[in-house]
């Protein structure tokens, strides 16, 4: 079941946009923000809001990288290996942190905590290598940062933890 | 009309109408401009830019396909700089197409194939490595092979905008998009294969053609399609005897490139293991094989016994809704004149003897709707079926004429049928309440407050919506039989312009039965036993007397049964027991029941004789479409063992004593054509494989009883008994939807 | 007189010149092969009985694309196709040839259908002694035609 928060928060956007299809990529994010990941369930409802078939919206989800139809993990890392970072040195940060976790691409640690993704330009070329932990941008990423990033972010999930 | 446009291509110079693509003008003058993505019929896509041309005082080149020729335009395909285009396209398309041509199903007949080895490309530049990807099964009758999809999204849009099922979508982007079904890694659809048809490439394959021969291999025969009453064109690929697929290969006939999953799929039954292939003789109470020899004579004899003890009243005779035309004629006339009885009926699906009487008492015989007529109409007028389910084929015309030519369609119907996504008005009605309507509509009683949820406001609205139309094409099924076909045609001849009408009945030669007279009371051609001009026309041409009384309808054949005064039942193709729901003990009162038929379904299973028929594939004769056009079958293979309907009737009759002179099917049509009103078709036509209509003109006797016509109302996955024998029909999900699910 | 001399010395000659080619050839090692008492040689491109090959890991080659069967001027061959399953694999690819036959009473060792083989699967080999009392017997099944499988082939 979707909340009802939720619920209240597509209506408000649907009607903001001229043509109800437009809303698809934002309803999107916010299903996202909330489940974790787009359930089959929010696809229905999406599409029966904007009164589009569900494979349409199934379409979109495929064609941006940062929708998921499955849970990621708590902390989403999102390697920029695009030109600029390439050329900075991008996908040495990959690898890096690929080895430190022991996972590959569109893969998930067993603890369920770090999600690791190949992904293309952050729009953060000025700062490069960039990536990207969930909503937070990191720039001018190099190894030891990373690992420093890697433990404070572990912390961050044992201090939540706690508070529990 | 507007001026027609004039533009040169390649220095010829073509005149089209206003409004035409380059690339089909391009066509009518022999200049073949290549593409994958377009395809006639469908929106635009633009997407394998296969098609650029050199236009003048254009910039760059553009895209054929999406470029509507202007009075002037001066086209170039020729140029080197297009050559070099295509060959650069094709590269590009060839960029992680695996080349597996040998292997693949499509080699041979493949559009990629063809374009590769008239425009080059061979060779690639690329020195990455080709993405791969495992094949994916999306059905058990669609497989999807990405590496060979080149992107065209044909198999998105004819299932979008043909089918209105949708399908499919495009997943992911780039180098990675692909083509992703519905339900996560499954298609939950009509599975009517036309995204396998439409497929330029290998990517899309067939599960029951898949890796079993190669194009070249076999031999391909048109024919017409054995399910539902809309009379599809098909041609069967046949090798070694094997029916292997089932496409209409050359997009001819009334369907062009349409069939639904029966057509496609459902032929399997053909070379099912199940096929009766000798004749069963029950002997001490067990069906055991005997000669065909010996179970004709036995049936004979039987039959000659009970004429002799009992007279004419004690046999009676059903015939069936899917044998041809010839094998329908040539029974009544057996059951006629060589058992004396009139004693015959068949399982009717529409009342196609009302509409046929209306319309000539109407003086109207020219209005019956043809399926050219149905896709072409302004205006539909849809009275209870489902021709989603029941007749895929008008269905898909319907939908055409509304995408296509902004036809409005108008829904009568006690469902929510799936039509009525595409209707401009669409009243439902409470169950059963479609009669109702109809006699609201043409204002011969008032419509009870209930009858519709809008009120009677809407039956008011829809009227006055169809006093604005002109040429409505107006369907009806089963809903509709008796006084209201005549209530209905008296009301649809008064609205503007022509009215055509179409009654719709389940089978492939459903309508061909009444047509050819398998009726109590009606003799070929709708004439009425009581005529006795008909009467006597028919009796000089068989050299024969035709009792003058009515037969016992196939209700009161069952009455008749249980009371003991018939004692012979022969059944040609039909499976009554199922069909009418008969209990065990219904027939058990009968001394011989003779079924000719292809497998061993539940009246078989009671019978003292069996005998194994010939199916569609292994006879030529005609069948006559639900819309009344005739078409030719082609036998395309042998099935040892059997012998077709015609042949077996031939060999009763000959038993009999008599001298019938028929040497082939043709030699019946020939008969048919001479002697059957309204079946004056030309033979040159049916021969090379038109659909020729007829408009039968006589007044058969009103409807005895309303339960006579029924329809088994098959779903997409079934036709009668035959489904039940096809492995393909049963293999896929979405058969145990039940009759009515829209996908 | 002279006629008599010209004609001795003409026929000297023409003797000598045959039998310097009896000579010569006397001495030149001999052609004849003693077949059947001796094996027969042949060149490498003798087009003798089909052999369907076999790939490194001992799957067939073929994969019944049916083109050499269409290359065929005297139609010959005969196919039946299958697809490969994980649990029954034939060969490397979807499809295999369930039946391969050649009618050896048609072939005419024209070798069309090696050069129309796109998967190098059916070659040339030498064999050739292929007579047989009974028609039928020429019609060589594809176990009569394939290559044994190799020692390396794990089975």
């Amino acid at each position: 079941m979707l909340s009802d928060r939720l619920k209240a928060k597509f209506d408000s956007v649907i009607a903001r946009y001229p043509l109800k299809r437009s809303a698809i990529v934002p309803l999107l994010l916010f299903a996202q923000d909330e489940i974790g990941y787009v359930s089959d369930e929010a696809v229905e409802e999406i599409a029966r809001r904007v009164g589009v078939n569900p494979i349409e919206v199934i379409e979109d989800i495929g064609y941006y990288s940062m929708l998921h139809r499955q849970p990621v993990g708590k902390f989403h890392l999102q390697v920029c290996t695009n030109i600029s970072c390439m050329l900075r040195g991008g996908e040495k940060i990959f690898e890096h942190c690929a080895k430190e976790l022991g996972i590959e691409h569109k893969q998930t640690t067993p603890d369920g905590l770090f999600s690791l993704e190949e992904v293309e330009c952050l729009g953060a070329c000025c700062g490069a290598p960039a990536m990207q932990v969930n909503y937070d941008f990191y720039e001018n990423v190099t190894p030891e940062k990373l690992d420093a990033l890697l433990a404070d972010l572990r912390k961050k999930d044992q201090g939540s933890r706690i508070k529990d | 009309m507007a001026e027609p446009i004039k533009l040169s291509i390649d220095g010829k110079p073509v005149t089209v109408p206003p409004g035409t693509l380059l690339i089909e003008a391009a066509k009518q003058v022999g200049i073949e401009v290549p593409s994958f993505c377009y395809y006639p019929g469908l929106s635009l896509q633009g997407a394998c830019r296969m098609c650029l041309v050199a236009i003048e005082k254009m910039p760059k080149l553009q895209t054929a396909c999406t470029t509507v020729v202007t009075n002037g335009m001066v086209v170039h395909t020729d140029t080197p700089e297009v050559a070099n285009t295509r060959k650069s396209m094709l590269e590009f398309l060839l960029t992680n197409h695996p080349l597996d041509c040998p292997v693949c199903d499509k080699g041979g007949e493949c559009e990629l194939q063809d374009a590769v080895f008239r425009y080059g490309a061979a060779e690639t530049r690329f020195l990455e490595g080709k993405l791969h990807e495992e094949e994916k099964k999306f059905s058990n009758l669609v497989y999807y092979d990405r590496p060979r999809c080149i992107l065209c999204f044909r198999c998105i849009r004819v299932c979008d905008e043909g089918m209105d099922v949708n399908a499919y979508g495009i997943g992911f982007r780039a180098a990675h998009s692909e083509i992703i079904p519905n339900r996560g890694e499954q298609l939950e659809c009509e599975e009517c294969g036309m995204c396998i048809d439409i497929c330029p490439v290998g990517a899309l394959t067939s599960g029951t053609y898949r890796y079993k021969t190669r194009p070249w291999e076999v031999t391909y025969t048109g024919t017409i399609c054995n399910h539902c009453g809309d009379g599809c064109r098909t041609t069967l690929s046949v090798r070694n005897n094997v029916v292997i697929r089932a496409n209409n290969r050359d997009h001819s006939g009334l369907n062009g490139e349409f069939l639904c999953v029966k057509g496609r799929f459902g032929w399997d039954f053909v070379n099912s293991e199940r096929r009766l292939k000798s004749p069963l003789l029950r002997k001490n109470g067990k069906q055991e094989e005997a000669s065909w020899e010996e179970a004709l004579t036995f049936t004979v004899e039987r039959l000659k016994t009970i004429l002799a003890e009992h007279g004419p009243g004690a046999v009676a005779v059903i015939g069936s809704n899917r044998t041809t035309n010839e094998e329908d004629y040539l029974l009544q006339r057996f059951a006629r004149t060589v058992l004396g009885t009139n004693d015959i009926d068949h399982h009717r699906t529409a009342d196609f003897s009302s509409l046929v009487r209306a319309l000539t008492e109407a003086g109207a015989t020219d209005r019956y709707a043809t399926i050219e007529d149905i896709s072409a109409a302004k205006s539909l007028l849809l009275i209870g079926n489902d021709p989603t389910h029941q007749h895929p084929l008008i269905a898909y015309q319907i939908r055409q004429a509304v995408r296509q030519h902004g036809a409005r369609l108008y829904i009568v119907n006690s469902r929510e049928i799936k039509l009525r996504r595409q209707s401009s008005q669409y009243l439902q009605v409470k169950p059963q309440g479609e009669a109702e309507a109809v006699r609201a509509l043409a204002g011969q009683a008032p419509a009870a407050q209930d009858l519709c949820a809008g009120g009677t406001g809407a039956l008011t609205a829809l009227a006055d919506a169809l006093k604005k139309e002109s040429d409505t094409v107006i369907l009806f099924g089963d809903e509709i039989q008796g006084q209201t076909v005549n209530d209905l045609v008296t009301c649809g001849l008064t609205l503007p312009g022509k009215t055509r009408f179409v009654a719709l009945g389940d089978y492939a030669n459903s309508r061909g039965a009444a047509d050819m007279g398998l009726l109590p009371d009606t003799l070929p051609g709708y004439q009425p036993l009581s005529n006795e001009k008909a009467r006597e026309r028919m009796e000089s041409a068989w050299a024969a007397k035709i009792p003058a009384a009515p037969g016992r309808n196939i209700r009161s054949i069952f009455e008749g049964i249980r009371a003991g005064e018939i004692k012979a039942l022969l059944v040609f193709g039909a499976n009554p027991v199922k069909t009418f729901g008969l209990d065990n003990a219904a027939l058990t009162g009968l001394q011989l029941l003779f079924v000719a038929e292809l497998f061993r379904t539940e009246t078989a299973e009671l019978a003292n004789v069996v005998v194994p028929a010939a199916s569609f594939a292994e006879k030529s004769g005609t069948v006559t479409n639900t819309c009344g056009e005739v078409q030719a079958l082609k036998r395309t293979m042998r099935q040892a063992g059997t012998r077709s309907d015609l042949e077996i009737l031939l060999a009763l009759a000959r038993l009999f004593g008599q001298r019938w002179t028929y040497q082939s099917p043709e030699d019946v049509l020939r008969e048919i054509i001479a002697l059957v009103p309204g079946y004056d078709i030309p033979l040159p036509s049916l021969l090379v494989g038109r659909a020729v209509p007829t408009h039968p003109e006589g007044r058969p006797p009103a409807l005895e009883r309303p339960d006579l016509v029924f329809s088994s109302r098959d779903s997409l996955f079934t036709s009668g008994t035959l489904s039940r024998y096809s492995w393909a029909l049963n293999s896929v999900d979405e058969a145990k939807k039940p009759y009515g699910h829209a996908f | 007189m002279g006629n008599i001399l010209k004609e001795i010395t003409n026929s000297a000659t023409a003797l000598a010149k045959g039998f310097s080619i009896t000579f010569k050839t006397m001495l030149r090692p001999t052609v004849t092969e003693n077949y059947p008492h001796q094996p027969p040689t042949f060149e490498d491109r003798y087009r003798g009985l089909h052999v369907l090959r076999r790939d490194e890991n001992g799957l067939e080659k073929c994969v019944a694309c049916f083109l050499c069967a269409a290359a065929c001027p005297s139609n010959c061959i005969y196919i039946e196709a299958a697809e490969n399953t994980a649990a029954h694999r034939i060969s490397a690819a979807e499809r295999y040839a369930k039946v391969y036959n050649i009618d050896y009473n048609r072939c005419i060792f024209c070798g069309y259908c090696v050069e129309a083989c796109p998967c190098d699967a059916i070659t040339h080999g030498h064999g050739f002694e292929i007579s047989a009392y009974d028609t039928n017997a020429l019609i060589y099944r594809k176990e009569q035609l394939l290559e044994p499988l190799p020692a390396s082939a794990k089975k």
